[in-house]
């Protein structure tokens, strides 16, 4: 195995990295340094430049301090095994991010906002979710599905249920187990929830641009995007890599600390309930849990869909939802040949960078033991935190020249972007792999090939499937640096959803969200399936 | 002597599965019940039971004549006076031994300092006081083992549950183990329920044997009772290696210490074990395959013909 083949794996990993991560952030520092000496104390300066950053700052400890708190209680809440419909329950709170994160803002709209559906039904609207409060509380729905996966995964692996049956029979009630037991073993878990979700906040675009940007609310990306959309002076210019690299800066400071913790690899599958795992849970919880979550799970998703969709089928906008104004107008004037290209560009993007990943993935998890191979997962880990505007527009001043206004440059970006995601399921499924397995396919008469095709592969064939499905949807989903990236002919079917939403053309935009939360949810799906049977079968 | 415990009719389900059929138990004052069974006998979810962490489906426990639990209505763990012990320590991967063992103590009101200084002398009676700064990650499966059994010390219960505490200690560690056990067993004199599927171990540390099999109780007797008077041929192999050999009208048990070498008796040698201390012999003999003990070296080979006979018999109740 040490041979040629690792070393050539090896080199492909180090050029593609360089390629991909490094080059890109590096040329956006050094970009930065040349053209932003002369006019940085004028860019800094600029109360605009100063309340993006302070925004960013507010929004992302606001969204922390919700999103931890609750997907931690959610996480606690549904160990119970005797809790009726856990497992819908667990499939469920994950719904807010297989919505991409465009279209649940804009269901919010549709939901909340004046002329929305709750002002349509019940004479109830919420104006102030157009503005920072919205923006928080719509990122935070999205954050929270992840800090349950995270907390869930800690309390798996930390807190046994025996350390939690030894506090009680030691003479400890149900709330002091949670204090002195439970949540200083689930103070890992809580510390790399906070700090991902902190950064993966200062990266969001999606949200604070349909949402906060109309309310005169910008954000250090929104901001980004406005400098180099809409901005032509190279005053914008260089206050967009001058923001871009504040982010990194930001970013790195936040991380580096915690980097011990994101160190330790989380994987996001279940463990399956033993027998040993006997709730706790009162009578009473147990009937009061659900009803809290289903609630829940209205405000955040169930309502904003509904409305999404209702606005897709209906003729206007404050219109009685009756039968007669139903309509599939919406409908036919988003099916154009333009609509359709930018869908087979999507699907054929996300199709072309799950699969590349896949390879990228599986060979930083093969070679992960070596020296090497840990440095660049290290690499690889850091992309995942890194905004995608830092790294769309490092891809743009590296290869603009060659590259700008093709869908080889945002391949390019999807690759930076999401090779974490294939990284991580795949690695922790080979870290689970016990070596003795394969030495007992070798003595049992198996060549290396064989042993690998029959005991590893089927082995690894879920978390394949997961790393392979994660990049596809997330790609499909990817509106940040795609946003950033497109030129004539090659926007992707996010990009049309949000120049659509920008325009404010109310029916055709649902009508498109429509479209693109189907085109995610039905190969989410029937990936999922695909995983369970892996796994069972 | 008063009963500590009291387990009447107990009976308990995971879902619609019987797991405990009708159980009915006793342990009295400073009495050490062993409860032997193979895996999946009940024995864990019966100490779970009485612990409090499971719910009963019917009957009833009494802690010192104190109804704590009907299928209606609980008391909870932290409640009852009880300690548990482990199969897999239980220990928490964030407290240091010396925390460990003062937890019970805090969580009776005890103070910080109070509660530290009677940690660590109980770490010290158990022989591992100086290891009292360090974490579970820190110590070994048999030092991890003593500070699970130093935190049930502190917790000065009536009754003393040890889920199979030696199940993943391996064999020198175990005997340490369980001498440390026996000797605090003298001091504490208080009452406990041992549960292990090790015929060795219960017949040597209790008072009284109670065989689980299928969730039910088979029998209950001394170590001397359940050894010697096995209720069933399933209760007699929980309790040791035995023979059933035919005899005129009804078949015999007989235990490998119930036949000797010479006299009246023929049999070919099939296997032979030495094993230190005394040989094993399997004879087979026109009545059956039969287990016999000798003290000394092995004397005899395999397929040589053999003299033997029993000086005792036992004849399964009801046959």
């Amino acid at each position: 195995m040490r041979s040629g083949l690792a070393r050539s794996a090896l080199a492909l990993l180090l050029v593609c990295v360089a390629v991909v991560v490094v080059i890109p952030v590096l040329v956006l520092v050094r970009t930065s340094w040349v053209e932003g000496r002369g006019r940085l104390a004028e860019v800094i300066t600029d109360p605009g430049f100063r309340s993006a950053v302070a925004n960013s700052f507010g929004l992302s400890a606001a969204v922390t301090g919700l999103a931890v708190p609750v997907g931690v209680a959610i996480a606690l809440a549904l160990r119970d095994p005797r809790l009726p419909g856990r497992n819908f329950w667990q499939a469920a709170v994950l719904l807010p991010v297989l919505v991409p994160d465009f279209v649940l803002a804009y269901s919010w709209l549709r939901a909340y906002a004046r002329a929305g559906l709750t002002s349509e039904a019940f004479g109830f609207a919420w104006p102030q979710v157009q503005g920072p409060l919205g923006v928080t509380v719509i990122v935070a729905s999205q954050a929270v599905p992840l800090v349950y996966l995270i907390t869930a995964v800690g309390l798996s692996t930390r807190a046994e249920p025996t350390t939690e049956r030894a506090a009680r029979a030691s003479g400890a009630r149900p709330l002091t187990v949670l204090r002195t037991v439970t949540l200083p073993l689930l103070g890992p878990a809580i510390a790399t929830a906070t700090v991902i979700i902190f950064v993966l906040t200062l990266g969001t675009f999606a949200v604070p641009q349909v949402i906060g940007a109309p309310a005169g609310f910008r954000t250090i990306t929104t901001r980004i995007y406005a400098d180099l959309a809409l901005g032509s002076d190279p005053q914008s210019f260089v206050e967009a890599i001058t923001l871009a690299v504040l982010l990194v800066v930001i970013t790195v400071i936040v991380v580096a600390p915690a980097d011990r913790l994101l160190g330790g690899r989380l994987s996001l599958s279940r463990t399956p309930a033993r027998d040993s795992d006997w709730g706790t849970g009162s009578r009473a919880t147990r009937i009061l849990i659900p009803i809290v979550l289903g609630l829940y799970l209205i405000f955040t998703c169930g309502l904003p869909l509904m409305a999404l969709v209702s606005a897709a089928f209906t003729r206007a906008v404050g219109v009685p939802l009756s039968l007669g104004n139903w309509t599939l107008d919406n409908f036919l004037a988003v099916l154009t040949p333009r609509t359709g290209q930018a869908l087979g560009r999507s699907l054929l993007l996300a199709v072309a960078a799950g699969s590349i990943l896949l390879v990228l993935g599986g060979c930083t998890a093969a070679l992960s033991r070596t020296r090497s191979g840990r440095a660049v997962s290290v690499l690889v880990a850091l992309t995942l935190v890194l905004p995608g505007s830092v790294l769309a527009i490092g891809l743009l001043i590296g290869y603009g020249r060659w590259l700008a206004d093709t869908v080889l440059i945002i391949l390019l970006a999807y690759l930076a972007k999401l090779w974490a995601l294939a990284h991580r399921p795949i690695s922790a499924a080979v870290d689970r792999l016990a070596p003795a397995g394969l030495q007992a396919a070798r003595a049992s008469g198996a060549g290396l090939p064989t042993a690998l095709a029959t005991v590893v592969v089927p082995l690894l064939r879920p978390a394949l499937i997961a790393a392979w499905g994660l990049c596809f949807l997330t790609a499909l989903h990817e509106v940040t640096m795609s946003s950033l990236l497109y030129g004539p002919g090659t926007e992707t079917l996010a990009v049309v959803v949000l120049n659509s939403a920008d325009l404010g053309r109310i029916g055709v935009t649902a009508a498109l969200s429509v479209l693109v939360t189907v085109v995610v949810l039905v190969p989410g799906g029937a990936l999922w399936m695909l995983r369970r049977r892996s796994r069972h079968g | 002597m008063a009963d500590v415990l009291q387990l009447r009719d107990l009976s308990l389900a995971y879902a619609a599965t019987l797991v405990l059929d009708s159980v009915n138990l006793t342990v009295a004052e400073g009495e050490v019940l062993a409860l032997l069974g193979p895996s999946g006998s009940g024995k864990s979810t019966l100490l779970n039971a009485v612990a409090g962490f499971l719910p009963l489906r019917s009957g009833e426990i009494l802690l010192r004549q104190r109804q704590v639990a009907t299928a209606s209505s609980a008391e909870p763990p932290e409640k009852r006076e009880i300690a548990l012990v482990f199969q897999d320590y239980g220990l928490w991967p964030h407290l240091t031994a010396l925390d460990t063992v003062a937890y019970p103590l805090r969580r009776r009101g005890v103070r910080r300092d109070l509660a530290r200084s009677e940690a660590q002398q109980l770490l010290d009676r158990l022989g591992v006081g100086q290891l009292a700064g360090r974490k579970p990650a820190q110590l070994s499966g048999g030092e991890q083992q003593r500070v699970g059994l130093a935190r049930a010390m502190a917790r000065q219960a009536a009754l003393y549950l040890f889920d199979e505490p030696t199940a993943h200690l391996d064999a020198q560690v175990r005997d340490v183990f369980l001498a440390e056990l026996a000797a605090r067993r003298r001091e504490l004199g208080a009452a406990a329920i041992y549960a292990t599927h090790d015929a060795a171990e219960a017949l040597g540390l209790a008072d009284r044997v109670a065989v689980l099999v299928g969730g039910r109780v088979i029998q209950v007797g001394t170590p001397q009772e359940v050894y010697a008077q096995p209720v069933n041929m399933a209760a007699a192999r929980l309790t040791g290696p035995v023979s059933l050999l035919a005899g005129s009208d009804v078949s015999v048990l007989v235990r490998p210490d119930w036949a000797k070498l010479g006299g009246d008796r023929t049999g070919i040698v099939a296997d032979v074990w030495f094993r230190g201390s005394h040989t094993d012999y399997v004879l087979d003999t026109p009545d059956g395959q039969l287990q016999l003990r000798a003290v000394g070296l092995p004397a005899h080979g395999r397929g040589e013909e053999v003299s033997w006979s029993l000086h005792h018999s036992w004849t399964l109740p009801g046959d």
